[in-house]
């Protein structure tokens, strides 16, 4: 036995390199990575796209690979708390929703911020010269709300339940109204003062990105923007951007992005302190302000002269999910502008079969079927208008609803889906012009919602006008309907060029609804609505 | 190819016992030391305070215990919750919470009389200079020999529990915030950093005494919960209100709670230091010390404890880390930072039970 130990001592560390090739081998065949590198899952918030350009350094420096799943930060906290899927990491703007969602459950193993970019407002520099705002480090969110209450300030935000930028302002405003000094409640603030803050709100969107873009699209018509800083730093280099935006940091202070890198696999330690390191040093640090305008965590790290000097104000934050969910469904169901949603939906004889049951089970989340968090919050809302325009080979039927707090709208809503039948051609675009039409006359007749067209096809337009009709008609009338977007999904046999044309020309989004599902294209279509 | 014939033959290899060999080497190199091969390393196991996990990581520290043939593993545990781990004592070789509470409730679970406490760090409030000066405008805090700051918790707490905020301090055009004046702690049910500032405002909200009895908390329950409800989000690890501390600066963290040994560790990097000159500790009066309490499970455990206790080197490592020493008592030396080397008015943490009950109260308090 001494003689075998002595023999396999000496001889280990040849065979330790063995072991070492073998278990990377196994690695390899499951991950399909082409070298020696370690693996971390991770899933991360869509805005860290920005940080891909330095995969390819993290991984030579470090030996780990990161293999990211992109997703909105609530979903992903709903994603990781369910524990369906193995992730090893997580990065996200913030780790407060989902450090209070897991309750006792000790997911999260270990985290460390890696930036920092506070959520703020901007509004146009002539704007802020008139009001005496430029520089002016007295400027509260009580003036914000005051220049909104006038009028005089009508402003982009993202959905709080779908970006982490209209969140963190959300939770700023009720934190600054409530004036309390510590941890607020929902009831802390009057609901008319938050009502008022919330007419303002002009443009909406489901991702940080995509609300700095369709600033841009709309600007004329708009004043100011809440975002993070970040995007706002980027926004105002962009050679589209007619008049600059002035950054406000309110006194009160805000609530700060603070990208925390997470490990919720105990197993994968050693790769994600590799990781973390990384992230953490000079070279990373300076990459990521230079690049991504976010403040370093590495007080090594000179602040660039793009951010103002002194320290960023941090307003309380809730401190259980049962607030945190009631603020949202209050700002949802009561505070927010509401919305009157079109939903224009093909009945073809192509959608026979699982294609019609997946609309059907689609459209029946959005009344209640879906019970997850996310799903209560892309449910139809109290005060929203929904129409249902539906077609084949020319428009079949109108139907509207208007949403109230019982419920009872979205019980006939569901009756009504459940019952749709299939058959026919497809004129996608009759139907298209059919709910600009009516979203025409709707808007001008209650100007203070937000509008949107949802259009879901399986096919290509066989019926009716074409394309280039829509486009002309859309043209003519774009003094009337400009600011209704919609929003296309791609399903089944549909013209992707077509639709991503569509999206482009009324600003909207497409969503390819064959990477996920349907039902979780109609679920992120919400966040645009 | 080859990798392929071989496997096989690995797997029977290492069933015959090729896996402990491999592991000796592995820590050879780790430790970087020659050792004896023909000496056997005594492979222990022990459930640890996550807060000493880097000491035990510490390379030299594998080699410090490999001089004396111990190979020591850890897994991190939060430190109250050590005590409720089924067959602790089958499972583990030792258990090292932080915290006398904790400890107490183990030893007696166990049946275990002995115990040492070879490290110990004082709670301390991390600051900032502007924040510090305003706080001794308004007889909170004072500075003692010109080197640290003393903050007078009853004057303190006096200010939190009237619901003061910032704007209500005089001399106070530096942090004009309108903010409640409240000092940021870890959530209480979680951690140990947290169930240390309610010990210690019990104390003083108990009219200077140690709490002894359900019917000394009743009267000071809701005070106590208010202390934690109304800051609002608190995080579940010392390690991040500390990291906050560091990154986002003041605006976020005027007064956060933490352990000296993690400011006096960060103090004590020599690369990659987040110390900057505007950050200050202050030393609460009275005070309290979490003190690091090793409980050994058996023989091979005692010889652990004994060297944590007189080896000198471990105890310059722990010194490194942040620590005390139960012994020497030494301190990380630093030259941008003195810290006392020692503290008055130090008041002892209220048993387990008193502490756990306190804990309920204020946890399920809204």
């Amino acid at each position: 036995m001494k003689l075998l130990r002595t023999l396999l001592l000496t001889g280990c560390f040849g065979l330790l390199i063995v072991l070492a090739a073998c278990d990377n081998n196994a690695t390899d065949e499951k991950t399909t990575a082409s070298d020696n590198s370690a693996v971390l899952k991770v899933i991360a918030g869509s805005e860290l796209k920005d940080i891909e350009p330095m995969l390819e350094t993290i991984k030579q420096k470090t030996g780990v690979q990161l293999q990211i799943e992109y997703i909105g930060t609530l979903d992903g906290a709903e994603k990781i708390t369910a524990q369906q899927e193995p992730f090893d990491s997580a990065w996200f703007s913030h780790a407060k929703y989902l450090s209070l969602l897991q309750a006792d459950k000790k997911l999260i193993q270990a985290q460390d911020k890696i930036g920092i970019s506070p959520v703020i407002p901007a509004v146009k520099e002539s704007l802020a010269k008139k009001w005496g705002w430029t520089n002016n480090p007295n400027i509260t969110w009580t003036d914000i709300a005051a220049k909104v209450k006038a009028g005089e300030l009508k402003y982009a935000m993202t959905d709080p339940t779908a970006s982490n930028s209209g969140f963190s302002t959300v939770m700023s405003v009720q934190a600054a109204f409530a004036n309390k000094g510590d941890a607020i409640t929902a009831q802390d603030v009057d609901a008319e003062k938050l009502k008022s803050f919330f007419s303002g709100h002009t443009l909406t969107a489901g991702s940080s990105g995509f609300l700095s873009d369709s600033f841009l699209r709309d600007q004329i018509k708009l004043d100011g923007i809440f975002n993070y800083e970040s995007e706002l730093l980027k926004l105002n280099r962009n050679p589209a951007l007619t008049e600059k935006l002035v950054l406000l940091y309110p006194k009160e202070g805000t609530v700060t992005a603070d990208y925390p890198f997470i490990l919720l696999n105990k197993d994968k330690a050693a790769d994600y302190q590799k990781v973390v390191d990384y992230l953490k040093s000079v070279e990373f640090q300076t990459w990521m302000m230079t690049n991504t305008d976010r403040r370093p965590v590495n007080a090594d790290v000179a602040l660039g002269t793009q951010f103002p000097k002194g320290y960023l104000m941090d307003l309380p934050f809730p401190n259980n999910i049962a607030t945190v969910n009631e603020i949202l469904f209050a700002y949802l169901n009561d505070r927010r502008k509401p919305s009157h949603s079109f939903f224009v939906l093909d009945l073809s004889g192509s959608m026979e079969g699982d294609r019609i049951d997946a609309l059907k089970q689609a459209m029946n989340n959005l009344t209640g079927d879906d019970a997850t968090i996310t799903g209560q919050f892309a449910r139809f809302r109290n005060r929203e208008k929904v129409t249902l325009i539906t077609f084949n080979n020319s428009v079949i039927e109108t139907r509207e609803f208007d949403i109230d707090k019982n419920g009872a709208a979205l019980q006939d809503i569901k009756q009504y889906v459940t019952s749709m039948q299939v058959g026919g051609g497809t004129a996608i675009f009759t139907a298209l012009q059919t709910a600009y039409q009516q979203a025409r006359v709707a808007k001008k007749s209650d100007p203070n919602r937000f509008y949107s067209i949802v259009l879901m096809t399986d096919g290509l337009n066989q019926d009716g006008i074409k394309y280039e009709d829509f486009n002309a008609f859309y043209v003519k009338e774009s003094d009337y309907v400009a600011g209704i977007r919609t929003f296309p999904i791609l399903f089944g046999d549909a013209n992707p060029d077509e639709m991503q044309n569509l999206a482009n020309l009324t600003g909207g989004k497409m969503f390819d609804s064959r990477k996920s599902s349907l039902a979780q294209a109609f679920k992120q279509i919400r966040g645009y609505q | 190819m080859l990798k392929r014939l071989l496997a096989p033959l690995l797997t029977l290899l290492l069933l015959a016992g090729v896996g402990a060999a491999i592991y000796v080497s592995v820590t050879e190199q780790a430790g970087n030391t020659a050792v004896d091969s023909s000496s056997t390393l005594h492979e222990i196991k022990g459930v640890i305070g996550s807060e000493k996990e880097e000491f035990f990581r510490d390379p030299q520290t594998i080699a410090a215990l490999a001089k004396i043939n111990l190979k020591v593993t850890v897994e991190k545990s939060g430190s109250r919750e050590i005590a409720n781990i089924p067959n602790l004592a089958k499972q583990y070789d030792f258990a090292f919470p932080a915290g006398v509470s904790a400890a107490e409730k183990i030893k007696r679970d166990q049946n275990i009389k002995k115990s040492v406490q070879p490290f110990f760090t004082p709670m301390v409030i991390a600051s900032w200079k502007p924040i510090a000066e305003i706080l001794m405008a308004n007889n909170i805090v004072k500075k003692r020999g010109d080197a640290y700051y003393i903050v007078d918790m009853t004057a303190l707490f006096d200010l939190i529990i009237k619901e003061k905020r910032w704007t209500d301090l005089k001399a106070n055009d530096s942090y004009p915030a309108n903010k409640s004046i409240l000092v940021g702690t870890t959530n209480v049910r979680t951690s140990n950093s947290a169930a240390m500032y309610l010990a210690l405002a019990s104390y003083i909200l108990n009219n200077n005494a140690i709490v002894q009895n359900e019917a000394q908390i009743a009267p000071i329950a809701d005070k106590l919960a208010s202390l934690f409800s109304r800051q609002g989000f608190a995080e579940n690890s010392t390690e991040i209100p500390f990291q906050d501390y560091l990154t986002m600066g003041m605006g976020k963290s005027p007064l956060v709670m933490i352990y000296e040994a993690q400011f006096l560790r960060e103090v004590a990097k020599t690369k990659n230091s987040a110390i900057r000159p505007d950050m200050v500790l202050l030393y609460p009066e009275p005070t309290l010390f979490t003190k690091h309490v090793f409980i050994p499970f058996n023989a091979d455990a005692e010889k652990l404890a004994d060297a944590l206790m007189n080896d000198e080197t471990l105890q310059q490592i722990a010194v490194q880390h942040g620590l005390r020493t139960a012994n020497a008592g030494a301190l990380a030396k630093t030259t941008s930072f003195v810290a006392p080397p020692e503290l008055v008015n130090v008041i002892d943490a209220p048993s387990y039970e008193m502490l756990e009950a306190m804990i309920n109260q204020v946890s399920t308090a809204k």
